[in-house]
């Protein structure tokens, strides 16, 4: 046997995102001998035929596409990253369905969701709204991701009362829920018998250490240095992150702390428990720090600039309540010459979406619009197939559309005419 | 292993290579979380850093297992040694992990030793660790709590001991298999390969 075989995964072993369910080997090689290919490689013909599958499909079970595609992209691109797509499918796949009831608790789309909520900011939020939208509410998988990231997030009260409502709801499998909630209990054991044995056998006191990477207090009044000693009412704040043994001692030294203000840390401390609250409007909004609320425009007077970056005039004021005095002659008031150009709005522009729009945002607004469309209220209608050609991560032209169909035809055709040439002719 | 010793010898490549399953096994045991991480300590050996079990009674079991091993090394009567972890709850088998033992069995006790120098069996080793640890990137997570077990497939006409009983092969059904690297000490050789179940492609 060859020393080692094939060693290509050892050798980008950094590159390779590890997946829950692991890797398939052979899928692997392949994507790791072609990342170099330009867009003839296999690895995007493969990408095409699984698009045109996407619009073309036309059979009971839309989601069995996406999944597998889904599940293509992720053994293909073991980078993830950009290239692979697989937010962007991911987030289509779960807009696209969400309403769908009979997908609601199918196996294959929770696990979708929840590969979408991993790929998101804040998953609590998803997994909330999952919640209160019903989906997967009886698949033990939803149950299961939602508590380990209340333990991720170190709220281990919260993680286990996620497999009480798992309990009370029936998830199936139960038997993978009593397990699960199990091994949590087990962890959350260990790690209280853990601090308990930790703060027990702090008796010495110890000797004050340097922690790494923290900001320091300068003395002197007038020069700023770096104290000598680096360590006890030296350290500033104390960050997250690196912090040795030392940090207990140093915390009763400094009690000035600084609390770094978190917007990522929403008022979820006052919801409930994963009590399912009405979700008719979006999730709070991200509390940001140094942002002025949005006021009345009209009143306030801002020089605006051409697109030459010239100053242009105020606009013209408004008309005077009483009339002006007109002598009588024939000729009309001379009009002083416009310097605004009618044409070009100077007026701020639309808003470019910002980085606070998050998926789940997006995937609300979605909501909002189909209820919307249902009331009645007039929707923006477009008279072409917009929808089917922006589905999937890439975008088809109206040729591909009909190429697509038109290979169907072709081979729908010579199937219905593959009996008649095969009569026997006896 | 004192320096002083130039060569390998039946018995000290025996002691090579079961120093090697102990400390392979431990790494294993570390890396697929079949034991708490805090039961584990680090130690250094092979010139890295490698976690080594500090629970009593594993250790106990992994001490009279390896030095069984050597004894059957030093008798060239042991083929293969087999890592298996099954489910705790469903008793499934979930990875495999095989190491494959050839041993020159023209080399006899009293044979003058061959000259390999153990830096360089001890390098090779260390890549084969590094390799494991490696793995990482495309073994499925073990999210249940499972249990492991040791094989040994040996000479036919072995007596088996006191502590070990037969049992079946415990092949994974539907495995991907990858081989590893292997590690040779001139009278021993030692290949690596792991078996895992297949991953559920649509």
């Amino acid at each position: 046997m060859a020393e080692g075989g094939d060693v290509e995964w050892e050798l980008s072993k950094e590159n390779i995102q590890p997946l829950r369910r692991g890797r398939d080997i052979s899928a692997l090689h392949q994507a790791l001998s072609q990342q170099q290919d330009g867009p003839t490689s296999a690895i995007n013909q493969q990408r095409q035929a699984f698009e045109s599958e996407l619009r073309m499909y036309d059979g009971d079970d839309p989601l069995g596409v996406w999944d597998r595609y889904i599940k293509w992209t992720e053994q293909t691109f073991p980078q993830g990253g950009k290239e692979s797509n697989l937010t962007t499918l991911l987030e289509q796949v779960v807009t696209k369905f969400a309403d769908d009831k009979k997908y609601n608790n199918d196996p294959r789309y929770v696990d979708l969701w929840i590969k979408f909520a991993e790929n998101c900011p804040e998953p609590l939020d998803i997994y909330r709204y999952m919640q209160a939208q019903g989906i997967g509410v009886m698949q033990a998988s939803l149950y299961i991701a939602w508590s380990e990231e209340y333990e991720k997030q170190g709220n281990h009260r919260k993680a286990d009362l996620v497999y009480k409502e798992g309990f009370s709801r029936s998830a199936e499998p139960h038997d993978k829920l009593l397990q699960f909630h199990r091994a949590l209990q087990a962890r959350v054991s260990r790690q209280v018998m853990m601090t308990v044995h930790d703060d027990s056998s702090d008796d010495e006191p110890q000797q004050p250490e340097r922690v790494s990477l923290a900001d320091l207090k300068h003395r002197g009044k007038k020069k700023a240095v770096a104290p000598v000693n680096r360590t006890g009412p030296a350290i500033k704040s104390i960050s997250g992150g690196l912090q040795s043994r030392g940090a207990p001692v140093l915390g009763n030294a400094s009690n000035s702390r600084l609390v770094i203000f978190d917007e990522n840390k929403n008022q979820s401390a006052g919801s409930s428990g994963p009590a399912p609250d009405p979700w008719a409007a979006p999730p709070t909004s991200r509390a940001k720090e140094n942002e002025q609320k949005a006021e009345r425009w009209c009143d306030v007077k801002i020089p605006q600039k051409t697109k030459f970056g010239h100053t242009v005039m105020a606009p013209p004021p408004p008309k005077p309540t009483f009339q002006p005095f007109v002598e009588e002659s024939t000729q009309p008031p001379i009009m002083t010459p416009c310097k605004i150009n009618p044409a070009v709005n100077t007026v701020l522009s639309a808003r470019k979406p910002t980085k606070e729009e998050t998926p789940l945002k997006r995937l609300q607004d979605h909501h909002q619009l189909q209820r919307e469309a249902e009331v009645g209220k007039v929707q923006e209608q477009s008279m072409y197939c917009k929808e089917l050609l922006l589905r999937g991560a890439t975008e088809f032209c109206f040729e591909e559309l009909r190429a697509e169909r038109y290979f169907l035809k072709m081979g729908q055709h010579s199937q219905s005419s593959k009996p008649e040439t095969d009569q026997p002719s006896v | 292993m004192t320096s002083t010793l130039k060569g390998i010898t039946l018995k000290g490549s025996a002691e090579l290579v079961a120093e090697f399953f102990s400390f392979g096994i431990n790494s294993i045991l570390y890396q697929r979380g079949i034991y708490p991480p805090e039961t584990f300590t680090r130690v250094t050996h092979y010139d890295m850093s490698l976690q080594v079990t500090t629970e009593p009674k594993l250790n106990n079991y992994l001490t009279n297992v390896v030095s069984q091993l050597k004894e059957w090394l030093f008798e060239c009567s042991v083929q293969k040694l087999v890592l298996v972890i099954t489910c705790l709850e469903t008793n499934e088998v979930l990875e495999r992990w095989q190491f494959d033992i050839e041993c020159d069995k023209s080399a006899k006790e009293s044979s003058a030793p061959r000259e390999k120098s153990i830096k360089t069996i001890q390098d090779e080793i260390r890549s084969v660790i590094r390799q494991i640890t490696a793995t990482v990137t495309f073994l499925p997570l073990l999210e249940t709590q499972c249990s492991f077990d040791l094989l040994v497939y040996t000479d036919k006409d072995l007596v088996v001991p006191e502590k070990w009983e037969e049992s079946g092969p415990q092949i994974i059904d539907q495995s991907e298999e990858v081989r590893l690297r292997s590690f040779t000490t001139s009278i021993h050789k030692v290949s690596s390969m792991v078996a895992y179940k297949r991953t559920d492609s649509a």
